[in-house]
């Protein structure tokens, strides 16, 4: 049997589950990549420690990567293992960096289908396997079948039927050069490849929204010592999953836990508190929760409602704003002081994170805060993921050219290439379309036929 | 190939008659005719030899969708096809009408004709044409007949249905033709053919004794050749009287009154559609074409109709021009039985009866070069499967004639089937010039060319080769000769040696420089397909078995039956997650296989 000659990337494991991110590539570009990107050579099976610089030469992450020559990997082909530090966002970015350098986003249960097809897998293993992919891609097949059937899938139609439209407007006068047609109208064409480059952006501007409903809204809980944000975070999760105790400086590093509030999901961040004077340990802790601060969605300052309130260091304060920010009072259940004012008009609520009272009011609070990400198209929500941006963005970059071939007047044939490859960028979200569709519509537009 | 064969028509005379217009080419049918020519056709030749107007179509639209386009003498061409024929090594040709096939454990052996003689072969090919129960109507008149003047094919159906093979009814139509002398040229718009004609053959990889691939003997006939005069078409139009005339009649024609229940194709409406259809079209643009040099028949290109005659002769005179026209022959539609091709394998070998292949219009498709096309692939096809060899199949990727096959058999079709460009995903990568060097890979395992033309084509490919790689990597001055080429494209200056190649290698190899980057991106999307074509489905598959698999997909596959994972993803209905499901099915039953 062959293989597919390409070179698949994915995040192997689950997003925000672990400290480190594992992202695995596998075909024959595995070596090359090792060559390029860490200008190191491909020694098979030896962990390598070194910095991963994006294609164009910013710096993403330190890293651990591992190659595997073939046949000795999971996949059966060249691969290569790069484990990062677990923040989706440097995971992301990473695996971006391998699209953008030739790699194709492999899909749900692909690295194991190679890995049966390739021989890797015996044949007690591949029935289990058969039903591990089953039942993932039914699961994929159901996800993406309901943004299929749903908001997406009609998008995407109405792209499709306009690129088919106007692609019938060039093939006409390409297919059908002995026909009394009516004067080429370029300037449709050009219109309607305006349209559709909008509507194209206007789907690719849900990316990060997919990104975060798939990965979780990043929430940071900030605060002083002792405040109670690790008690919020167990009191949020449902379960001691943070230490708690009366010390201040309790938390040292940071944690994370994924949470549902109302229909979306949180990854919520629990850090070192914030103290003016801290001891040497401490201080890294604060400098991990900068890390964390810098790329936070959302923010829960936590402050204990029994104590003066201390100011947030201003490396901290400058990025919290009254709509990323939610204020908790905690320790409600103890008699309080009057708050000093607040720096900015910030949204409030007051909780025991020791008793539960005032919980629901903060969930309702954060899901609220968290439909702001949300993006319409239209008057619906969508969230496109990896594989969808890809293609919309090669869809976009033919489009573009497409409007150049125009302006410039190049040869119908060339214009009609970039279409047709943008359709065809469109059909790997939606499936095949068939050409058949671009003779209807010509049909059906124009008078053609001896 | 050598295979000994016999050729059976109803009328010996007829071989090869053109049943509408003369003429050979025009958009994708032009390159389909140069593809034809690489795997050893007549056709171009054939058509280089007896036309009498030659024009290249979009000249403007770029080189990869320009192509020839020829009218023909109507009697010179099918006349000079019967003799080659004649002329064929191993070629018996006796006319008799078949009335049936003989068919034994489920295969095709032979065939029985209405004088009563049975022949036997191994691997039998049926074009019929439009003659299966073919039936011609004008207005309420009807007449049994695939063409006019000819039988109906009246038996031959029920025999094919026995086999288990479906069939169903398509429909076509032609217009009248009229008598040159009472035509009034003057005020009519000439349309001339082109000073330099395009030829459909590759001359410049044939030898002068390759003229003909079939050995000659007897007079070599001379062809047209370039300087000889050619012949004008003309140009006229519809006015409003004509469209009164249709629609004051509209209940009269055969189609609109319900008699016809054949489809027609959409490409080629009747005179009642395109008033119908497009009232808001003042009038319709129609050419006259002569049909040789030697009669005074002129055809009408763009009068197609099913209207009475009484009809047709007001709407005749109510054109300019036209106004005296005496009618020779009347407008007619014809309805015939075609078996759905999504019934053959991609060899056109029938699914339902072994070493049954079928060929040209009985396929559902419309049009000479579909024809022959078909005709040439089911010919080398029998030949192979009497030898016990693998089928010649053309991908998708590598000419029109591969989409045309594949197009037919997996997804089949409603109307009468013709090639468009815009049916090839990579039609780019089909410019008419490159036809025989793409092709060469199958050319020369199967010997369907002469020794000498394929090392001719070798070499043209080979320098072709050199010269492209020459370009792309050597400096010139200022920089890299490819890229100044890309940049000033006509008005590029070339390496002196190139230009001492011939024109055929150098427009070949100015068309891959200028093209390269879309050619790249056309080849990586060939290159991500390829691997699924290779991946075959057993035909013993159980579709409904397959766990995960959607409904609607199964049922797809399942009345589709296609054989590798490229058709399987082609057809419409059937998403890439149960292709992905399906290959793993595959994969898993070839290691139970293995394993047991
Ligand atoms: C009225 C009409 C209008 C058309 N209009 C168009 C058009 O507008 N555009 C276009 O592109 N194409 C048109 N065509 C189609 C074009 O002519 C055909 O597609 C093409 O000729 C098909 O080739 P073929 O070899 O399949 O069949 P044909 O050319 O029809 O040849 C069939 C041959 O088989 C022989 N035959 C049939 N049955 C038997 C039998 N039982 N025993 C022995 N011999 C038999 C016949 O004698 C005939 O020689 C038209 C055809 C007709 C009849
Ligand atoms: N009475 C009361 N005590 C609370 C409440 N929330 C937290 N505490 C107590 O406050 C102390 C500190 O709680 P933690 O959750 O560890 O505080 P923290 O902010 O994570 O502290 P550091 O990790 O040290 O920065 C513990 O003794 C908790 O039991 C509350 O709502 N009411
Ligand atoms: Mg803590």
């Amino acid at each position: 049997m062959s293989f597919p000659a390409d070179t698949i990337a994915a995040l192997a494991t689950p997003v925000g589950t672990a400290a480190l991110a594992l992202i695995r590539a596998s075909g024959p570009a595995a070596s090359t990549l090792v060559q390029e990107i860490f200008a190191r050579a491909p020694l098979p099976r030896q962990a390598q420690h070194a910095d991963y610089r994006d294609l164009q030469g910013v710096l993403i992450d330190d890293v651990l990567f591992t190659f595997f020559a073939n046949p000795n990997s999971f996949t059966g082909e060249d691969s290569l293992e790069i484990s990062c530090h677990g923040n989706p966002f440097i995971a992301q970015k990473i695996l971006a960096d391998l699209l953008a350098r030739g790699c194709r986003s492999a899909e749900a249960g692909e690295f194991s289908k190679r890995a049966f097809l390739n021989g890797r897998l015996d044949l007690s293993q591949a029935e289990a396997v058969m039903d591990l992919i089953h039942a993932r891609s039914d699961q994929a097949l159901a996800a993406a079948n309901q943004q299929l059937r749903g908001s997406l899938g009609r998008h995407m139609a109405e792209l499709s039927t306009l690129l088919i439209k106007t692609l019938a407007h060039v093939e006409a006068y390409i297919d059908f050069p002995e026909e009394d047609l009516p004067t080429e109208n370029r300037q449709n064409i050009d219109k309607d490849i305006d349209t559709l480059i909008i509507n194209t952006d206007r789907l690719l501007a849900t990316s990060h929204y997919g990104a975060l409903l798939r990965n979780g809204i990043k929430t940071v809980i900030l605060g002083e010592p002792n405040a109670g944000k690790s008690s919020l975070l167990n009191c949020l999760v449902g379960r001691e999953r943070a230490l708690v105790s009366s010390e201040p400086g309790t938390t040292r590093d940071y944690l994370e836990e994924l949470i549902i509030v109302g229909p979306y999901c949180l990854r919520l961040i629990d850090t070192a508190g914030l103290n003016p004077k801290p001891a040497l340990l401490e201080k890294r802790g604060i400098e991990k929760s900068r890390e964390q601060a810098a790329e936070a969605d959302l923010f829960l300052w936590v402050i204990d409602a029994t104590r003066p309130r201390p100011d947030l260091p201003s490396e901290f304060s400058q990025h919290l704003t009254a709509k990323n920010t939610l204020v908790v009072y905690n320790k409600c259940d103890l008699p309080v002081i009057d708050p000093s004012p607040l720096p900015q008009p910030f949204q409030c609520v007051n909780i025991s994170a020791l008793t539960i009272t005032g919980l629901t009011t903060l969930q309702d609070a954060l899901a609220k805060m968290a439909s702001s990400f949300q993006v319409n198209v239209g008057s619906e929500v969508i969230a496109i993921n990896t594989r969808h941006t890809q293609s919309l963005e090669q869809a976009k970059k033919c489009l573009l050219a497409a409007k150049i071939k125009l302006a410039e007047n190049v040869h119908s044939e060339l214009l009609s290439s970039d279409l047709m490859t943008a359709l065809e960028s469109f059909a790997q979200i939606s499936g095949k379309i068939d050409h058949e569709r671009i003779l209807d519509e010509l049909f059906a537009t124009f008078c053609i036929g001896k | 190939m050598g295979a000994s064969t016999l050729l059976l028509t109803g009328n010996i005379d007829t071989i090869a008659q053109m049943s509408c217009n003369p003429a050979i080419g025009g958009q994708a049918k032009g390159q389909m005719v140069r593809e034809i020519d690489a795997l050893g056709g007549e056709m171009a030749i054939n058509t280089d030899l007896t036309a009498i107007q030659f024009r290249l179509l979009n000249e403007s639209k770029g080189p990869a969708v320009r192509s020839p386009r020829a009218q023909c003498d109507k009697k010179a061409y099918q006349f000079r096809l019967k003799h080659t024929l004649e002329l064929q090594k191993n070629l018996q040709i006796f006319q008799a009408t078949v009335t049936g096939l003989i068919y034994k454990n489920g295969r095709v052996v032979g065939c029985q004709t209405n004088l009563d003689i049975e022949f036997m072969g191994h691997t039998v090919v049926v074009t019929t044409g439009t003659f299966l129960r073919g039936l011609m109507h004008v207005g309420q008149n009807k007449n049994e007949g695939g063409r006019l003047g000819d039988f109906s094919a009246k038996t031959l159906s029920a025999s094919l249905i026995e086999a288990g093979i479906e069939l169903q009814r398509l429909k076509t139509g032609t217009p009248p033709r009229l008598l040159g002398r009472s035509i009034n040229f003057t005020g009519l718009q000439e349309q001339k053919g082109d000073a330099k004609p395009t030829l459909f053959a590759f001359h410049d990889t044939r030898d002068p004794e390759d003229l003909f691939h079939v050995e000659q003997t007897g007079e070599r006939r001379l062809g047209w050749s370039p300087g000889s005069e050619q012949v004008s078409c003309w140009m006229t139009y519809t006015t409003p009287a004509s469209e009164k005339i249709v629609r004051d009649n509209l209940h009269k024609s055969a189609m609109y009154s319900g008699e016809i229940e054949g489809i027609g194709p959409r490409y080629c409406p009747s005179i009642e559609d395109k008033f119908v259809r497009f009232a808001d079209k003042p009038r319709h643009l129609l050419f006259l074409e002569p049909e040789g040099r030697s009669t005074n028949e002129y055809y009408i290109n763009g009068l197609s109709t099913s209207l009475p005659f009484d009809v047709q002769l007001d709407l005749v005179h109510s054109i300019p021009g036209l106004e005296q026209a005496v009618l020779l022959r009347p407008a007619y539609a014809v309805e015939y039985d075609f078996a759905p091709p999504t019934q053959l394998f991609p060899s056109l070998e029938s699914r339902k009866a072994e070493n049954l292949f079928l060929a040209g219009q009985i396929n559902g498709t419309s049009g000479y070069e579909e024809a022959a096309a078909q005709g040439l692939i089911a010919g080398v096809n029998a030949v192979l499967k009497v030898r016990g060899e693998a089928p010649l199949i053309i991908q998708r990727h590598e000419g029109y004639i591969g989409v045309l096959i594949d197009d037919l058999v997996t997804k089949g079709t409603i109307e009468p089937y013709r090639m468009f460009t815009s049916r090839a995903e990579h039609r780019l990568l089909f410019n008419h010039g490159s036809a025989e060097l793409r092709l060469i890979e199958h050319s020369k395992p199967h010997k369907l060319l002469s020794d000498s033309r394929i090392s001719n084509i070798s070499h043209k490919l080979s320098r072709v080769h050199y010269w492209q790689n020459y370009l792309e990597n050597t400096r010139s001055g200022a920089g890299i000769w490819a890229e100044g080429i890309r940049r000033d494209k006509e008005i590029a200056i070339l390496p002196s040696e190139l230009n001492t190649e011939t024109p055929e290698i150098r427009e070949e190899v100015l068309y891959r420089v200028i093209y390269a980057g879309y050619l790249d991106r056309e080849l990586r999307q060939v290159e991500k397909l390829k691997h699924v074509e290779k991946i075959r489905i057993p035909l013993e598959i159980n579709y409904a078995a397959i766990p995960g698999m959607r409904r609607e997909s199964a049922l797809k596959l399942a009345q589709f039956r296609p054989q590798n994972l490229g058709q399987a993803s082609r057809i419409s209905g059937v998403n890439p997650a149960d292709i992905s499901i399906l290959m793993i099915q595959i994969a898993a039953q070839r290691r139970a296989a293995e394993q047991s």
